[in-house]
């Protein structure tokens, strides 16, 4: 099992049909080339000063942010969520870049997840949810009248903490997406659509002799893969996860986090998590909310050794959270 | 206190400590204990008092599901039978007559003699004898055996429940008449069986002739009228209220009103119904059709408290998951929601059903006490219903309608165990699809 700190965009090892050709231009834009160390010496002074500053800041004026390289996928402004009234993110501005694995952290009831659900609008299903901002994919507002959100989540596949597999039989589950979109059309595609995703998503070895049987008999980290491989089958633009390996032992968090590092040679992922070690692990953006204002943003690699606030400093090192 | 050393203050303060939670463990046990026995006496209670009134209710019906024939051998008397209308001629006037000349006993002048005998004989004697002629002109002239029920009487003393002892004037069937039943058991004409009468008659003013299918046919017609609107309504309105609804003042005063209408005697559905559906919308009185809608009114409440949890009871997870597919609100709650609350939704259908099948108060109102006789086949037409039919049977003065009213009851409630054993049965077989 790989458990290295960092993972540099070069030495990806997944398996999949990596496009020859996109490689080496995904190499350049997630991370850059150079070293960690190289990376932040232009920038150490100013890292230095920001954070000395910090303590002295009222929380969330202002955000410490790198821009990210590369494509944006989606490009979130002055989003705020309101819970009945009661608001529970404010103003956050977040680039996500495409093709990559962007980590959002932060201590419990940071508004990490609350941020997450909006690119789904899944906060729509909340009775007394008010998002406002905008939220932009490819240049589109989500939030707008004209855009469907069961179109929208189409676009955007999500992956929850607990594996919340259809109690119905693995193909069921993995042809449910392309079925209610209407993406195929015979039989013989469905089961193409359906062995590739389960390829995709590592589990195809594992249950490819059991295809009928019921999905809820399978393992939690088993599950898990499932549902991931139920939201891929439809080929999502992004893939947003919401602690998706809290429910898991060490062993299926492995597999999901090596599966999380394939995926981003395909999809724009977000994943909420606990682990800092995990966000350390599969990321190359990380983005530390805290007490429902985003903080700080950048390349996981600056963030973790180099945080520029101290909020971040002091969770990264377990000081609280 | 000075005394001590650290290591003595410490050990008595874990003596004590010790002392204290053990006390109070015995006390947690004692109570433990108390409670166990309490529930082991309360369930005795209720399989006592159930036990108690099945016991009660089959050693009282038991005895309806059998009955007493008589064949009596009837000379179909060309000069008193009226070919074109066998119906017209008294049969049993005629049997009674030729039996007492068979035995040699001589009528009176009032033909009391005569009457008595007569009164042995069910009155069905009169339309087997007339079916039989208006069937076959041939056999008059000819003696032919004819099996016929004995009445309620007649029957009720074979059975036990009418006692020699008792003064004459005490008993329906006076010391001749028993005479002659025993003389008639001794010749071997009397012949006891299943009581079929009970399964393929509708009710009848005679007892031995009374039988529930009517009811049990008026029943299933109203119970189907209830079914077909109440569970589409029912669990339509849950499922609205439940995943569509949004939450405000107006949902909520809905909410509340279901829950109090839940709670509202059965009476006064009835009187609804009296109001609406007969004096209102004119419906026929006592039909299935208004039967069934005011079951259905009254059955509402509790098919949409029922359906509402069983909604609430399936995990949200599985919401989220189909909403975050893409499923849009409707796929996902029917798709996803309803089938996996389906078990819980079909028992409440099914023991709500079974509540209107025994409710007795609204059918009083809407005209269902009436006699019915026959069996109905259409849903306009009146008829009786099996809890309507019992309070009638109870009401009754015959003897012979007591023991069918506990027959009666038994029916019901085999019919209450059978919905049941079906709810059952469906919740295992749809809990195991999923």
């Amino acid at each position: 099992m790989k458990f290295r700190i960092f993972r540099s965009a070069e030495d990806q090892t997944g398996a999949g049909p990596a496009d020859p050709t996109e490689a080496p231009r995904m190499g350049g834009q997630v991370l850059p080339s150079a070293s960690a160390d190289e990376q932040v010496e232009p920038k150490g002074d100013a890292v230095v000063e920001a954070r000395r500053e910090d303590a002295t800041r009222a929380a969330g004026e202002t955000v410490v942010s790198t821009p990210a390289s590369g494509p944006i996928k989606i490009a979130a402004r002055d989003v705020s969520v309101f819970y009945s009234g009661k608001q529970a993110l404010y103003d956050v501005s977040l680039d996500i870049p495409d093709k990559t694995v962007t980590a959002l952290i932060g201590p419990s009831g940071c508004g990490k997840s609350t941020f997450l659900r909006t690119m789904n609008r899944m906060n729509d299903t909340i009775s007394g949810a008010k998002v406002t901002g905008r939220i932009a994919m490819d240049d589109e507002d989500i939030n707008d009248r004209s855009i469907d959100p069961v179109l929208l989540r189409a676009r955007v596949g999500m992956v929850f903490q607990r594996p919340n597999p259809f109690p119905k039989s693995i193909y069921e589950n993995v042809a449910y997406g392309p079925k209610i979109h209407g993406l195929v059309t015979s039989k013989s595609e469905m089961d193409g659509v359906v062995e590739s995703a389960l390829k995709r998503a590592g589990l195809w070895d594992e249950v490819a002799d059991r295809l009928q049987s019921s999905a809820v008999g399978l393992s939690g980290g088993q599950q898990q893969r499932l549902v991931i491989a139920r939201a891929i089958a439809v080929n999502p633009e992004v893939i947003l996860m919401d602690e998706p390996c809290s429910a898991l032992d060490p062993i299926a968090t492995a597999r999901i986090e090596e599966l999380i590092d394939e995926l981003r040679e395909r999809f724009c992922i977000v994943i909420v998590t606990h682990s800092m070690a995990q966000a350390a692990r599969v990321s190359q953006r990380t983005a530390f909310f805290h007490m429902g204002r985003l903080v700080e943003t950048g390349d996981t690699e600056d963030i973790f050794q180099n945080p520029r606030e101290r909020r971040t400093l002091d969770y990264i090192t377990g000081r609280f959270g | 206190m000075t005394d001590a050393t650290p290591d003595q203050i410490d050990g008595a303060a874990a003596k004590t400590r010790l002392d204290r939670l053990r006390a109070g463990l015995k006390r947690r046990h004692a109570k433990e204990a108390r409670f166990k026995w309490f529930g082991r006496l309360a369930i005795a209670a209720a399989m006592v008092f159930l036990a108690v009134l099945l016991v009660r209710i089959v050693e009282q019906g038991h005895t309806a599901f059998y009955t007493h024939t008589v064949t009596v051998p009837v000379y179909m008397d060309p000069a008193r039978i009226d070919r074109a209308y066998p119906q017209g001629s008294n049969f049993e006037q005629l049997a009674a007559e030729q039996q007492l000349a068979r035995w040699g006993i001589q009528d009176d002048d009032t033909g009391g003699v005569s009457r008595d005998m007569k009164a042995l004989f069910s009155s069905e004697l009169k339309f087997v004898a007339a079916d039989l002629v208006a069937k076959r002109g041939d056999v008059i002239g000819e003696t032919v055996p004819l099996a016929v029920p004995l009445s309620d009487d007649a029957d009720l003393f074979l059975k036990g429940e009418i006692s020699k002892s008792t003064p004459q004037d005490q008993r329906r069937i006076n010391d001749r008449q028993i005479a002659w039943l025993e003389r008639m058991q001794a010749e071997g004409v009397v012949g006891s069986h299943f009581n079929t009468a009970l399964f393929t008659n509708g009710d009848s003013t005679q007892p031995e002739l009374a039988g529930v299918l009517g009811a049990v046919v008026g029943s299933a017609l109203m119970l189907m009228v209830t079914a077909l609107i109440a569970i589409p309504l029912g669990v339509g309105a849950a499922i609205w209220l439940e995943e569509f609804a949004p939450k405000n003042r107006l949902t909520d005063i809905i909410e509340v009103n279901i829950n109090n209408l839940a709670a509202v005697p059965s009476i006064v559905y009835g009187l609804l119904g009296l109001a609406l559906f007969i004096n209102w919308m004119h419906l026929p009185r006592a039909s299935p059709i208004v039967g069934g809608l005011v079951l259905a009114l009254m059955a509402l409440p509790t098919l949409v408290i029922a359906t509402r949890s069983a909604l609430k009871a399936v995990p949200p997870s599985i919401r989220e998951a189909a909403l975050a597919m893409g499923a849009s609100k409707t796929q996902t709650v029917f798709s996803h929601v309803l089938p996996l609350a389906m078990p819980g939704v079909m028992t409440g259908a099914i023991i709500s059903m079974a509540h209107a099948l025994g409710e007795t108060a609204p059918l009083l109102l809407i005209g269902m006490v009436s006699f019915v006789p026959g069996v109905p086949h259409a849903i306009d037409q009146p008829v009786g219903a099996l809890p309507s039919l019992i309070y009638i049977w109870e009401n009754a003065s015959e003897r012979a309608f007591h023991e069918r009213t506990a027959a009666a009851i038994i029916v019901l409630l085999v019919f209450m165990i059978i919905m049941n054993a079906a709810a059952i049965i469906l919740r295992r077989r749809f809990e195991r699809r999923w």
